[in-house]
């Protein structure tokens, strides 16, 4: 069951188009990383499905919003998020629970528990101003959370903090995973593997791959075939690549690059033919291309 | 000297001790605050120098309010 | 109601936290009691400084009560309003600059609510600190002048108080789709002083402006009564600050918070 659907959405700032039209859906249960390079979009996607910004055009349909306003559905941590400094993070947590329609004893009671949850309990009485950078995302988290909203919308929640921090925001969302639909962007294709199950893929306002981790990687992780010559590496493999069926090829200086479909079935033909004429081969290689290429060859497009 | 015993010093002290206040609650504040808009000194400077409005001023303009 | 309560007492804490509630009542206090102490004290000030210059005879006319209450009235009208558009300036704009509103605004918190529950925050503060300079000065003005009739003093400290609640409002207003605090101080005070001036030149044209809430007030002060335009001037004021509240609502939910 889709938990909203988005449908040709789009969005410019003065005369440049931000968001180029976009569907998607997101489904109940699952975590989806809105991947993609700094300035795709990522941020205004977001900000549009929090309802802080107006798209121009398209619709955002939540299930079950009453009126239009999604707000009790949807719990949002911006990328540098801001607190009032003068308050505790338990007053805070308290404040946006009863915000969100919680009653006092229920905020006060969700408060704590989340505290404990994302691991702040010991600094709750401390004013947020005096807080460090991972404990103020800790805080977000919570914030975001407090009213067991059905969709959970994290920008760049790891992206500032160090290693460490890193990790445990990320073992957070885990835990996360569990109780409710998440929604997170990111620049690094690693985070996104690491606690998704899927990726829409974002570049220059446009949703260039989506899917699941493992279709991607079905659909991507193509098999290549790397070879070396000791001089015209560039004819040999040409001429190799007439025997098998191959689906690109990529020459690269003195290495060239055949991607295809049945590896073992190109590996035997290529070997005897490489033997059979006596080809100068210095390197013969198998591998796999990652999502990282995938990654990196739309990036630099 | 004269002038002063024409004052009556019950109906002075009261804006004499207002003022003293807001020094005081403004000092306290200066030094428990973290940051300020602007050197944390000169907001003490003004405080203290500036009659009646410097602890305004601070108050004001130098509390970082977020 | 209940979600209004939780934005409301979220300003009065704020307000506690950053010393609001006690300087501004001081300061709204000092503005208004320093004048009638400084008529009083005209002719020992003057001998301080030297005295007047041998032979010079200066009559210094002793003040009517009424006149030293309403030389504090105008200590608020510049003073006063100055802090109040200072302290109400940032009240939303400086939420949305800092960032803190895109937290807050994505929680479902009525636009409504949220607007007036910081107007009606401000409003507390304002007239608490008002009241207690006012309410001072009309004591002070009694010990060293005369006692002016307590109802004057009611019915006056009401009347001008329209006037600090427009201004207040109107600042509210402009918080709601500026996102600079200090644009709107700016344009706030501009407006102020601008409404002010055209008011008191025209004011055969303009009779019913709350910028001559002022006016009337002193006519009140100075036992004079109940002058016609008041009324009227009342109404219009009160209608024009429900009017900006409501404005500042509608235009507040149609803007983009981020």
């Amino acid at each position: 069951m889709p938990v909203v659907s988005i449908n040709g959405l789009k969005k410019r700032f003065q005369d440049q188009e931000v968001i180029k039209g976009l569907d998607f859906q997101l489904t109940e249960g699952k975590c989806v990383a809105l991947l993609g390079a700094n300035g795709a979009g990522k941020t205004t996607t977001l900000k549009m499905l929090s309802g802080l910004m107006k798209p121009d055009s398209g619709t955002i349909v939540f299930e079950g919003a009453e009126k239009g306003d999604f707000r009790s559905l949807i719990g949002y941590l911006p990328q540098y998020p801001v607190f009032y400094d003068w308050m505790t993070g338990r007053e805070f947590l308290e404040y946006t629970g009863k915000l969100a329609g919680l009653s006092n004893k229920e905020a006060k009671g969700r408060a704590q528990e989340l505290l404990e949850l994302v691991g702040i309990a010991d600094a709750k009485n401390r004013r947020i101003g005096k807080y460090s950078g991972g404990m103020k995302q800790r805080l977000g988290i919570a914030q975001a959370i407090i009213h067991r909203p059905k969709l959970v919308m994290l920008d760049e929640p790891v992206s500032a903090l160090d290693p460490f921090g890193r990790r445990e925001v990320l073992e957070l969302m885990e835990k996360l995973k569990k109780e409710t639909t998440i929604l997170f962007s990111t620049h690094i294709l690693n985070d996104a593997e690491e606690v998704c199950d899927e990726i829409l893929f974002l570049h220059n306002g446009k949703l260039v791959e989506a899917g699941t981790m493992s279709q991607l990687k079905d659909k991507h992780q193509q098999a290549k075939i790397d070879l070396v010559f000791k001089e015209n590496t560039s004819r040999y493999s040409e001429e190799l690549s007439v025997l098998y069926p191959v689906t690109s090829i990529k020459i690269n200086g003195e290495k060239a690059s055949l991607f295809v479909e049945d590896v073992e079935g190109a590996k035997k033909l290529f070997l005897t033919e490489i033997t059979s004429r006596n080809l100068p081969l210095i390197k013969f290689e198998i591998s796999r291309t990652s999502l990282e290429d995938v990654f990196m060859k739309v990036v630099q497009k | 000297m004269e002038i002063l015993e024409g004052i009556n010093w019950a109906i002075l002290a009261p804006i004499v001790i207002i003022q003293l206040i807001l020094m005081v609650v403004a000092i306290f504040d200066l030094v428990r605050i973290e940051k300020t808009d602007g050197p944390k000194w000169v907001w003490a400077l003004v405080i203290l120098f500036i009659n009646l409005l410097g602890p305004i001023m601070y108050f004001i303009f130098g509390r970082r309010s977020y | 109601m209940k979600q209004w309560l939780t934005l409301y007492k979220k300003e009065l804490l704020e307000m506690v936290r950053n010393y609001k509630w006690i300087w501004v009542p001081l300061t709204f206090i000092l503005i208004a009691v320093k004048e009638p102490m400084t008529l009083y004290y005209m002719p020992q000030i003057i001998d301080s400084l030297g005295g007047l210059p041998e032979g010079a005879v200066i009559e210094l006319p002793v003040p009517s009560a009424g006149e030293a209450l309403a030389a504090s009235l105008s200590q608020y009208n510049t003073l006063g309003v100055l802090i109040i558009v200072l302290i109400t300036m940032g009240v939303i704009a400086g939420e949305r600059k800092s960032g803190v509103a895109g937290i807050i605004l994505v929680k479902p918190v009525s636009y409504a609510r949220f607007v007036t529950a910081k107007w009606a925050g401000v409003m507390l503060l304002i007239w608490f600190s008002y009241f207690c300079g006012y309410f001072l000065s009309w004591y002070y003005v009694g010990i060293l002048f005369e006692f002016i009739s307590f109802t004057d003093f009611i019915q006056s400290f009401f009347v001008y108080g329209i006037w600090l609640t427009f201004v207040l409002t109107i600042t509210i207003f402009f918080n709601s789709f500026l996102q600079s605090p200090g644009a709107v101080g700016f344009i706030t005070m501009g407006i102020t002083i601008l409404l002010s001036l055209v008011s008191s030149s025209l004011s055969h044209l303009l009779d019913w402006s709350p910028a001559l809430l002022s006016v009337y007030t002193n006519t009140l002060i100075m036992g004079n009564g109940f002058p016609e335009e008041l009324m009227p001037t009342i109404l219009i004021s009160l209608f024009m600050i429900i009017l900006s509240l409501f404005a500042s609502i509608a235009i507040f939910r149609k803007r983009e918070l981020a």
